[in-house]
């Protein structure tokens, strides 16, 4: 008894000790720190009380935060009610809401070549079409893409890495990847030449360099969204599934009555998501198209970041008064995803 | 209504045997309750008669229809889930209605039977609330609802009490029992609970390790268990087990246990001098006699309940007794005692835990 014991408690003892080591190993650094930091930590708590000691540890956060956050929408907003070229708002001129008129001056808001600032106003044309298209293209894909991986089928695991690796991958190599494909001379034209096809110079017609925005877009992200479907789908009691099949449900009653209404609290934040980086879409469409042909494909971070540095005027305060609109758009948004999100928790 | 037969019904999940060939028929009308151990396999041989999964081999007839592989919509069965499976984001109404829409009833029949069965679970009041709003007694008695509305052939419940505390569970079961003699349906209901298998079932079946172990009457169970396993699993406080040694068996059992010699008279069940068998006698079937009893013991413990007492004994050689006496006792702990076993109520269980023939 005794003997058994003692030869199998080091054997196990051994294992557990490697991983110990490992893992002391890997926080020695984090815990040397935190010896550095504990003796002025413990001071500090004891001049100002334990209960400040919270702001304490917010503070380099927040300093972070408000200095790159907060001071530059400040600034942001300082350029939007300003004028002139010069860069230090001090020298800026204040012109108040006369950035917003001239970005409002408009004989019709439907038509864009009625109004002073058309570029704008196309942009925001094209970014609610590619919104649209994009959200409901996405929202639909991602949805019959989670119900399919959320099915017992072979190689799930395998599915649902490819379907989340795009996500992965960086804008900028996105659209590199996929110019690279659609481009006068490339991979898809020389399949279609190669078919016996004629060539498609995709990007030279608005239509297609649209339907190629949005495409790229829905494949980079579609992953992301999937993956929220799918952890809706399978926080789905099992039981119940049971319970509708002992109750003789029919297929396609059971993802009407029973999986869809209890996915709709992550459709909504799928929804309102998508509609948030939607309005803010720049880099991917911006490498694809460069905004064109013209200005089929223009969004309105592109005519802000033009507006703003590109191009030969640099007008900083027209720009930021752009991203001040953008910026109220995409709260409003936010506001509803919040709320949204509260009422899954309910 | 309906009658249920399995035949060498087998499960196995992998390599794993969960179910080794269950025979069984449960008649017309009838409460069978299903009782065993957590993990004996009663889930499991539920849900192969709901099918909700699928017999590794073996038969399942229901009405002398085969359904052996018909999925589960197409049984006609209702199943009141452990726990409940109400659809969330439904009212009451709609849950118990639900299956009613399947079928295609028109609304005006759909609604006139969910309002019965509301009436008789007392859930008229709560029918637009939605599961969430209701207390954990009330959504038991929905998932009944649901299962009544649809007038199944048989009714399946898979531990529909384990959720409920001690005082509701005790009434829900009563309830329970008087729907059945209200619906008359036939009635499948699993229970780990010996006590709602005594109460609520026409016959038991004893599972143990995926095994039917006996079926019978309740009171057939507790009079005549076929063996220790069963003898132990039913009743409460459990059967004592006392080890003994067979002395002679001619026409009067003698026995060694603990350090006396005992005697029974009884027909011969041929077993042989020095065989190893095993005394069970109940609780309740043993006394305190005030002058000579069969064994020397002491007192332990007593717990009194006031309407009984529970003694806890030990005789030399042998494991603790628990005895049970009506009303109040006089007793106190460390107190010298003889004990009596009611001759009638003996059991004996040869070396395999079979039990022999009762006179
Ligand atoms: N889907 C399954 N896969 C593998 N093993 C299972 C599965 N379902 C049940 N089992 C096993 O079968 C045995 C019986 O389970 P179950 O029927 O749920 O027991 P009970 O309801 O009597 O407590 C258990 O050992 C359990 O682990
Ligand atoms: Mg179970």
């Amino acid at each position: 008894m005794s003997d058994t014991s003692s030869v199998s408690r080091p054997e196990r003892g051994r294992g557990i000790g490697t991983l110990a080591e490992l893992r002391s190993i890997v926080t020695l650094p984090v815990e040397l720190g935190m010896r550095l930091f504990d003796p002025p930590m413990r001071w500090v708590q004891r001049m100002i009380g334990a209960r400040r000691m919270a702001y304490v540890f917010l503070l380099p956060n927040f300093v972070f935060f408000g200095l790159f956050v907060f001071l530059p929408i400040g600034i942001n907003i300082v350029f939007s009610v300003t004028g002139g070229t010069a860069l230090f708002p001090s020298q800026r001129p204040y012109v108040g809401s006369d950035q917003f008129a001239y970005l409002f001056d408009c004989g019709s808001y439907l038509d864009p070549a009625t109004c002073r600032e058309d570029h704008f106003w196309r942009a925001v044309a094209n970014t609610v079409k590619f919104v649209v298209l994009q959200v409901t293209a996405m929202v639909l894909l991602s949805l019959v893409t989670a119900l399919v991986l959320n099915m017992r089928i072979r190689g799930r695991g395998f599915f649902r890495a490819v379907y989340f690796f795009p996500v992965l991958l960086s804008p900028v190599v996105v659209a590199l990847i996929w110019k690279w494909i659609l481009q006068r001379d490339g991979l898809l034209n020389a399949a279609i030449t190669t078919l016996g096809g004629q060539k498609i110079i995709f990007f030279v017609d608005p239509s297609w360099a649209m339907f190629w925005a949005v495409f790229v877009s829905v494949w980079a992200h579609m992953g992301f969204y999937t993956l929220i479907l799918l952890a809706g789908l399978q926080a789905i009691p099992a039981d119940l599934y049971e319970a509708a099949e002992m109750d003789a449900t029919p297929r396609w009653r059971v993802l009407t009555h029973i999986t869809l209404p209890l996915l709709w609290p992550n459709m909504i934040v799928v929804i309102v998501l998508a509609l948030i980086k939607g309005a803010q879409t720049f880099d991917e469409v911006f490498v694809l198209t460069g905004g064109g042909p013209g200005t089929a494909t223009l969004m309105v971070v592109q005519y802000i970041y033009e507006t703003g540095f590109s191009s030969q005027v640099q007008n900083f305060g027209l720009a930021a008064a752009a991203s001040v609109v953008l910026g109220i758009v995409l709260f409003v948004l936010t506001l509803l995803q919040f709320a949204a999100a509260r009422r899954k928790e309910i | 209504m309906a009658e249920l037969k399995l035949t060498s019904a087998r499960k196995s999940f992998g390599s794993i045997d969960v179910l080794h060939g269950i025979d069984l028929a449960v008649r017309d009308g009838e409460f069978v309750v299903f009782v065993g151990p957590s993990g004996c396999g009663k889930s499991t041989l539920l849900r192969l008669i709901a099918g909700l999964e699928n017999v590794t081999s073996g038969e399942i007839h229901i009405d002398g229809e085969r359904v052996t592989h018909l999925p589960a919509s197409e049984r006609g069965l209702a199943m009141v889930f452990q726990s409940y499976a109400l659809y969330p984001h439904m009212s009451v109404r709609k849950n118990m209605g639900f299956a009613l829409e399947n079928m295609g009833l028109k609304p005006a029949e759909i609604e006139a039977r969910v309002a019965r069965a509301a009436a008789m679970l007392r859930l008229t009041d709560y029918l637009d609330r939605k599961p969430k709003a209701l207390s954990g007694g009330q959504r038991q008695r929905v998932a009944i609802g649901r299962a009544i509305v649809r007038d199944p052939k048989i009714f399946l419940f898979d531990e529909p009490l384990s959720n409920l505390d001690a005082e509701l569970r005790v009434a829900t079961r009563k309830e329970l029992a008087s729907l059945h003699a209200g619906l008359g349906g036939t009635m499948i209901y699993v229970t780990h609970d010996q006590v709602e298998a005594m109460t609520l079932a026409d016959r038991i079946v004893v599972l143990n390790a995926g095994r039917i172990e006996q079926v019978g009457t309740p009171l057939e169970l507790y009079n005549r268990p076929a063996n220790a396993f069963v003898a132990g699993f039913i009743g409460s406080p459990r059967m004592n087990f006392l080890p003994a040694v067979v002395v002679s068996d001619d026409g009067t059992l003698r026995l060694t246990v603990g350090e006396v010699e005992v005697a029974l008279p009884r027909p011969a069940s041929g077993l042989a001098a020095g065989a190893s068998v095993t005394l069970g006698i109940r609780p309740e079937h043993i006394e305190i006699a005030p002058g000579d009893g069969m064994l020397a013991a002491k007192i332990d413990l007593l717990e009194q309940l006031g309407g009984e007492t529970f003694v806890y004994a030990t005789a030399p050689g042998l494991p603790q007794i628990t005895l049970r006496q009506d009303g109040q006792s006089h007793f106190h702990r460390g107190d010298a005692v003889a004990i009596r076993f009611a001759p009638d109520h003996l059991h004996i269980f040869d070396a395999a835990g079979a039990a022999l023939a009762r006179p």
